[in-house]
């Protein structure tokens, strides 16, 4: 498409910079909220003596109740009708509840036994990813539907994800905060401040979207048929939630962006720790300090790498489209991937920082794309179902994501021991091990590139395309606002 | 001023205040030490510097030091490094006795002879000076802990692994270095432990010499002539291959041959494949867990675990480029370049 043919955002689909940074506000808290318990999760096992066992236990069983709460609460979240929205009330009540849950669960009382600390915790985990679920689901949601500009949706995806990053940066130095000797008697006190820290922060500016964003559509108005008993109301709900689950996984286009994202992001995490690993142990000799100086160096320049493509990549989708950018972005990421097998060189170290831009770019462009192109497909879905289900969306796409990642995480153990790696061999693991282990960190993300590349490839929902729905809806909406008979 | 205008500008004004608190947090979580951290000044003494071995234990020393001193900021750590220039166990214990003069905070010693340096290392402890050893131990001192192998277990690992070589049946032969030394006289003990249970293998004797390369070389071609049926050699050292003598004179793969170290200049025979594994000792642990569990004592005032195991690491023809690149990242600058890019 000609630069001149591509469609210019109408003033009145616009949002101000404070639009945008009040919704990227979420995105701080959401990210804070996501990986905290990861990175200070090291405190169970080693201030509190925990089996690294029961603390992986600890974050894997919440995954699973994601599952059910997710949907649901993207269910719940949609069907609302309320004077403040389908969304702003749960991300207000759910910002606080989720603060105020993270800061006591941490709380963890001295001079108790294992057990006590694993169903201490795991009770103010269930507790805590229910209250996360209620803040986050209609926040993403609030994102698919705050401007239905094709454009736009992406500029505002680029705010949320740049913004998000900086709470992926203070997260690595949570350890060295909760261990620093200077601020806590030990790590375990340290956790306990941090996170009541952690919970005033979440508390405070998680509730800026629902404050200072307004939304654009409403649930349907309650009709008399609507009006039924209790139990009648919540079989019908349950049957609806079913059908509307139903629905969503039938969406063609949905599915294509959530195999896109299953595929690249998962790729890349399952392959992070074998990257840390080569790093210490091949490049780096064995010499631990080296390895985590240029892993750090390495996370420096990927993080700065990051927020450049998400500009770079909002730029370019505007004169490109979605889909092509996205598939440009990714193909770098694959070539930045496929350049590890060459910068992997013991007598060169420093070349191992040279793939580090190139792999951010499709990192940058997953999650600033893809919120973007969900939002397209919302519309889609309004025009077939004439519904507005954001909040299912959301949440299935988001639990495909954080139950990938957990995958990812549990089976890169079982990869990098399948290459025969024995941590007690320091440096000294064979040569064959070296190779497994390069071979996995270079093929499983280039390959996973390619397969996000081929499922995305085929997204219809082209720039055009977008516009024609987008007409249609409205269209829809003025004839039903005049009384006219609708056609689905 | 139009209000985009005043949102930049406060924009601006809010990412320049937090940039500076941001230093001012940064700074106190890992700036500089406070007016009343304590110096732990920690002796350490090694047998000989001229031994690279005891080199790479105090770069492992001095990178533990480094990170101590970072992460707790009550405390710097600091290494004085009084290993004689040759063997000697008189010098070794008139230096632990200086250090002890000279207010050192603990002591790292590894001793060359325990005899000897039981008394002075008594002395230290009874003066107020925590006393701990590394690769050879002091076990009748008043030292508080040891780290280095669990020997006995060092010599059945060589006879299991050479049994595993020459099927389990045949003449296998000790080399034992010097005989006196009770390390060495634990692994050859070790060795025998194992043999025992491999009815068909057959130790022919234990064999000791000076600990010279030229030496132990002389002695192995002697039991090889002496024994033209040997299958094996369990040896407790690697003497033999401190320099390239025998890379001629021996045929690779005739005899088969386990033995413990694994330095630079004896790669060479896993190369030609005239030894078949060697064990090699990490030996800038002995400097880098030493110093931590020194610290664990006498700042975090924890319990130490008396004797503190360190695990010997198999390098043979597939892990060669991998322990190369660990002994250069150890310090030893004499690894041949080719082995770094296996």
């Amino acid at each position: 498409m000609a630069d001149s043919t591509h469609h210019k955002t109408a003033s009145k689909d616009s949002l101000s910079a404070g639009e945008k940074f009040a919704y990227g506000l979420g995105s701080i808290v959401n990210n804070l909220l996501g990986g905290a318990i990861g990175f200070m999760s090291i405190v169970l096992n080693v201030g509190l003596g925990i089996n690294p066992a029961l603390v992986g236990t600890l974050q894997a069983i919440p995954r699973f109740t994601d599952a059910l709460t997710d949907p649901i609460m993207g269910y719940v979240s949609d069907k609302t009708r309320s004077r403040f929205g389908r969304r702003r009330p749960y991300i207000f009540v759910g910002a606080i509840c989720v603060g105020v849950t993270f800061a006591l669960m941490w709380q963890l009382p001295e001079g108790h036994s294992e057990m006590f600390y694993f169903w201490f915790f795991l009770a103010g985990s269930i507790v805590f990813y229910m209250f996360y679920t209620i803040f986050a689901t209609p926040w993403v949601a609030l994102g698919y539907e705050l401007t239905s500009d094709y454009h736009e949706r992406t500029r505002l995806m680029a705010v949320m994800n740049f913004m998000g990053q900086f709470a992926w940066i203070s997260l690595p130095w949570f350890y060295a905060i909760m261990e620093n000797d200077r601020l806590f008697s030990d790590s375990v006190e340290g956790a306990r401040t941090l996170a009541i820290v952690i919970g005033i922060f979440v508390a405070v500016v998680g509730i800026m979207p629902a404050i200072f964003l307004r939304e654009r559509f409403v649930a349907e108005e309650e009709t008399d048929e609507d009006k039924v008993s209790l139990f009648e109301g919540i079989k019908n709900n349950v049957a609806l939630f079913f059908q509307g689950l139903v629905t969503t996984l039938k969406q063609r286009e949905f599915l294509k962006l959530c195999a896109g994202t299953f595929f690249l992001f998962n790729g890349i995490m399952l392959v992070g720790a074998f990257s840390s690993y080569i790093t210490i142990f091949y490049v780096s000799g064995g010499d631990t300090d080296m390895g985590a100086r240029y892993m750090g160096i390495f996370g420096t320049i990927n993080t700065a790498a990051t927020l450049l493509a998400i500009v770079v990549v909002t730029w370019l989708s505007t004169k490109l489209g979605k889909r092509r950018t996205f598939v440009v972005a990714t193909f770098v990421t694959l070539l930045g991937s496929l350049l590890k097998w060459f910068c992997y060189d013991p007598l060169v170290p420093w070349k191992v920082l040279l793939p580090a831009p190139f792999i951010a770019v499709g990192m940058g462009a997953l999650f600033t794309l893809m919120g973007s192109m969900i939002a397209d497909v919302c519309d889609m879905d309004e025009l077939e179902t004439g519904e507005r289900r954001e909040g299912m969306f959301g949440s299935i796409y988001w639990w495909m994501v954080k139950l990938g990642m957990a995958l990812a995480f549990g089976m890169s153990g079982y990869l990098l021991n399948a290459t025969g790696f024995d941590v007690e061999m320091l440096g000294a693991q064979t040569s064959s091990t070296f190779f497994w282990m390069r071979v996995c960190d270079v093929v499983i993300p280039v390959v996973a590139a390619a397969l996000s590349i081929w499922a995305v490839a085929s997204f219809r929902i082209t720039e055009e395309r977008s516009f024609e729905i987008r007409e249609q809806l409205e269209e829809r909406r003025r004839n039903k606002a005049a009384g006219e008979p609708q056609v689905a | 001023m139009n209000t985009h205008k005043l949102f930049q500008i406060v924009t601006a004004a809010l990412l320049i205040f937090v940039t500076i608190s941001c230093q001012d947090v940064a700074d106190e979580i890992v700036g500089k030490k406070p007016a009343d951290a304590r110096t732990i000044n920690i002796t350490m003494i090694g047998k000989s510097k001229a031994n690279p071995v005891f080199l790479t234990a105090r770069k492992g020393a001095e990178a533990a030091a480094r990170d101590l001193s970072d992460k707790y900021s009550k405390i710097e750590v600091n290494i004085d490094w009084r290993t004689p220039k040759t063997e000697s166990a008189e010098q070794q214990a008139e230096r632990i006795q200086t250090a002890v003069e000279d207010g050192t905070d603990a002591i790292l010693v590894s001793c060359s002879d325990d005899s000897i340096l039981t008394a002075a290392i008594n002395k230290a402890v009874d003066s107020g000076v925590p006393v701990m050893t590394f690769d050879s131990d002091a076990p009748g001192s008043k030292r508080f802990a040891f780290y280095g192998p669990d020997d006995v277990e060092v010599g059945e690992k060589i006879t299991n692994k050479l049994a595993e070589l020459i099927g389990e049946n045949g003449q296998i032969a000790i080399l034992g270095g010097n005989q006196n030394a009770p390390n060495l006289r634990q692994r050859v003990a070790g060795v025998r432990k194992a043999a025992e249970g491999y009815p068909d293998i057959e130790v022919v004797g234990e064999f000791y010499h000076e600990e010279t390369a030229e030496a132990a070389a002389a002695e192995m071609l002697r039991v090889a002539e002496a024994h033209p049926n040997l299958k094996g050699w369990a040896m407790v050292g690697g003497w033999p291959f401190f320099d390239e003598a025998l890379l001629k004179q021996l045929e690779p793969g005739k005899v088969r041959i386990v033995a413990v170290d694994a330095l630079p200049m004896q790669l060479p025979y896993i190369e030609t494949g005239i030894v078949d594994v060697f064990f090699g000792q990490p030996t800038f642990k002995w400097g880098e867990v030493s110093v931590q569990k020194i610290v664990e004592k006498i700042h975090l005032e924890e319990e130490v675990d008396e004797f503190n195991q360190m695990k010997l690491i198999q390098v043979w023809e597939d892990n060669l480029g991998g322990w190369s690149r660990q002994l250069r990242a150890w310090g030893y600058e004499d690894v041949p370049r080719k082995y770094l890019v296996l």
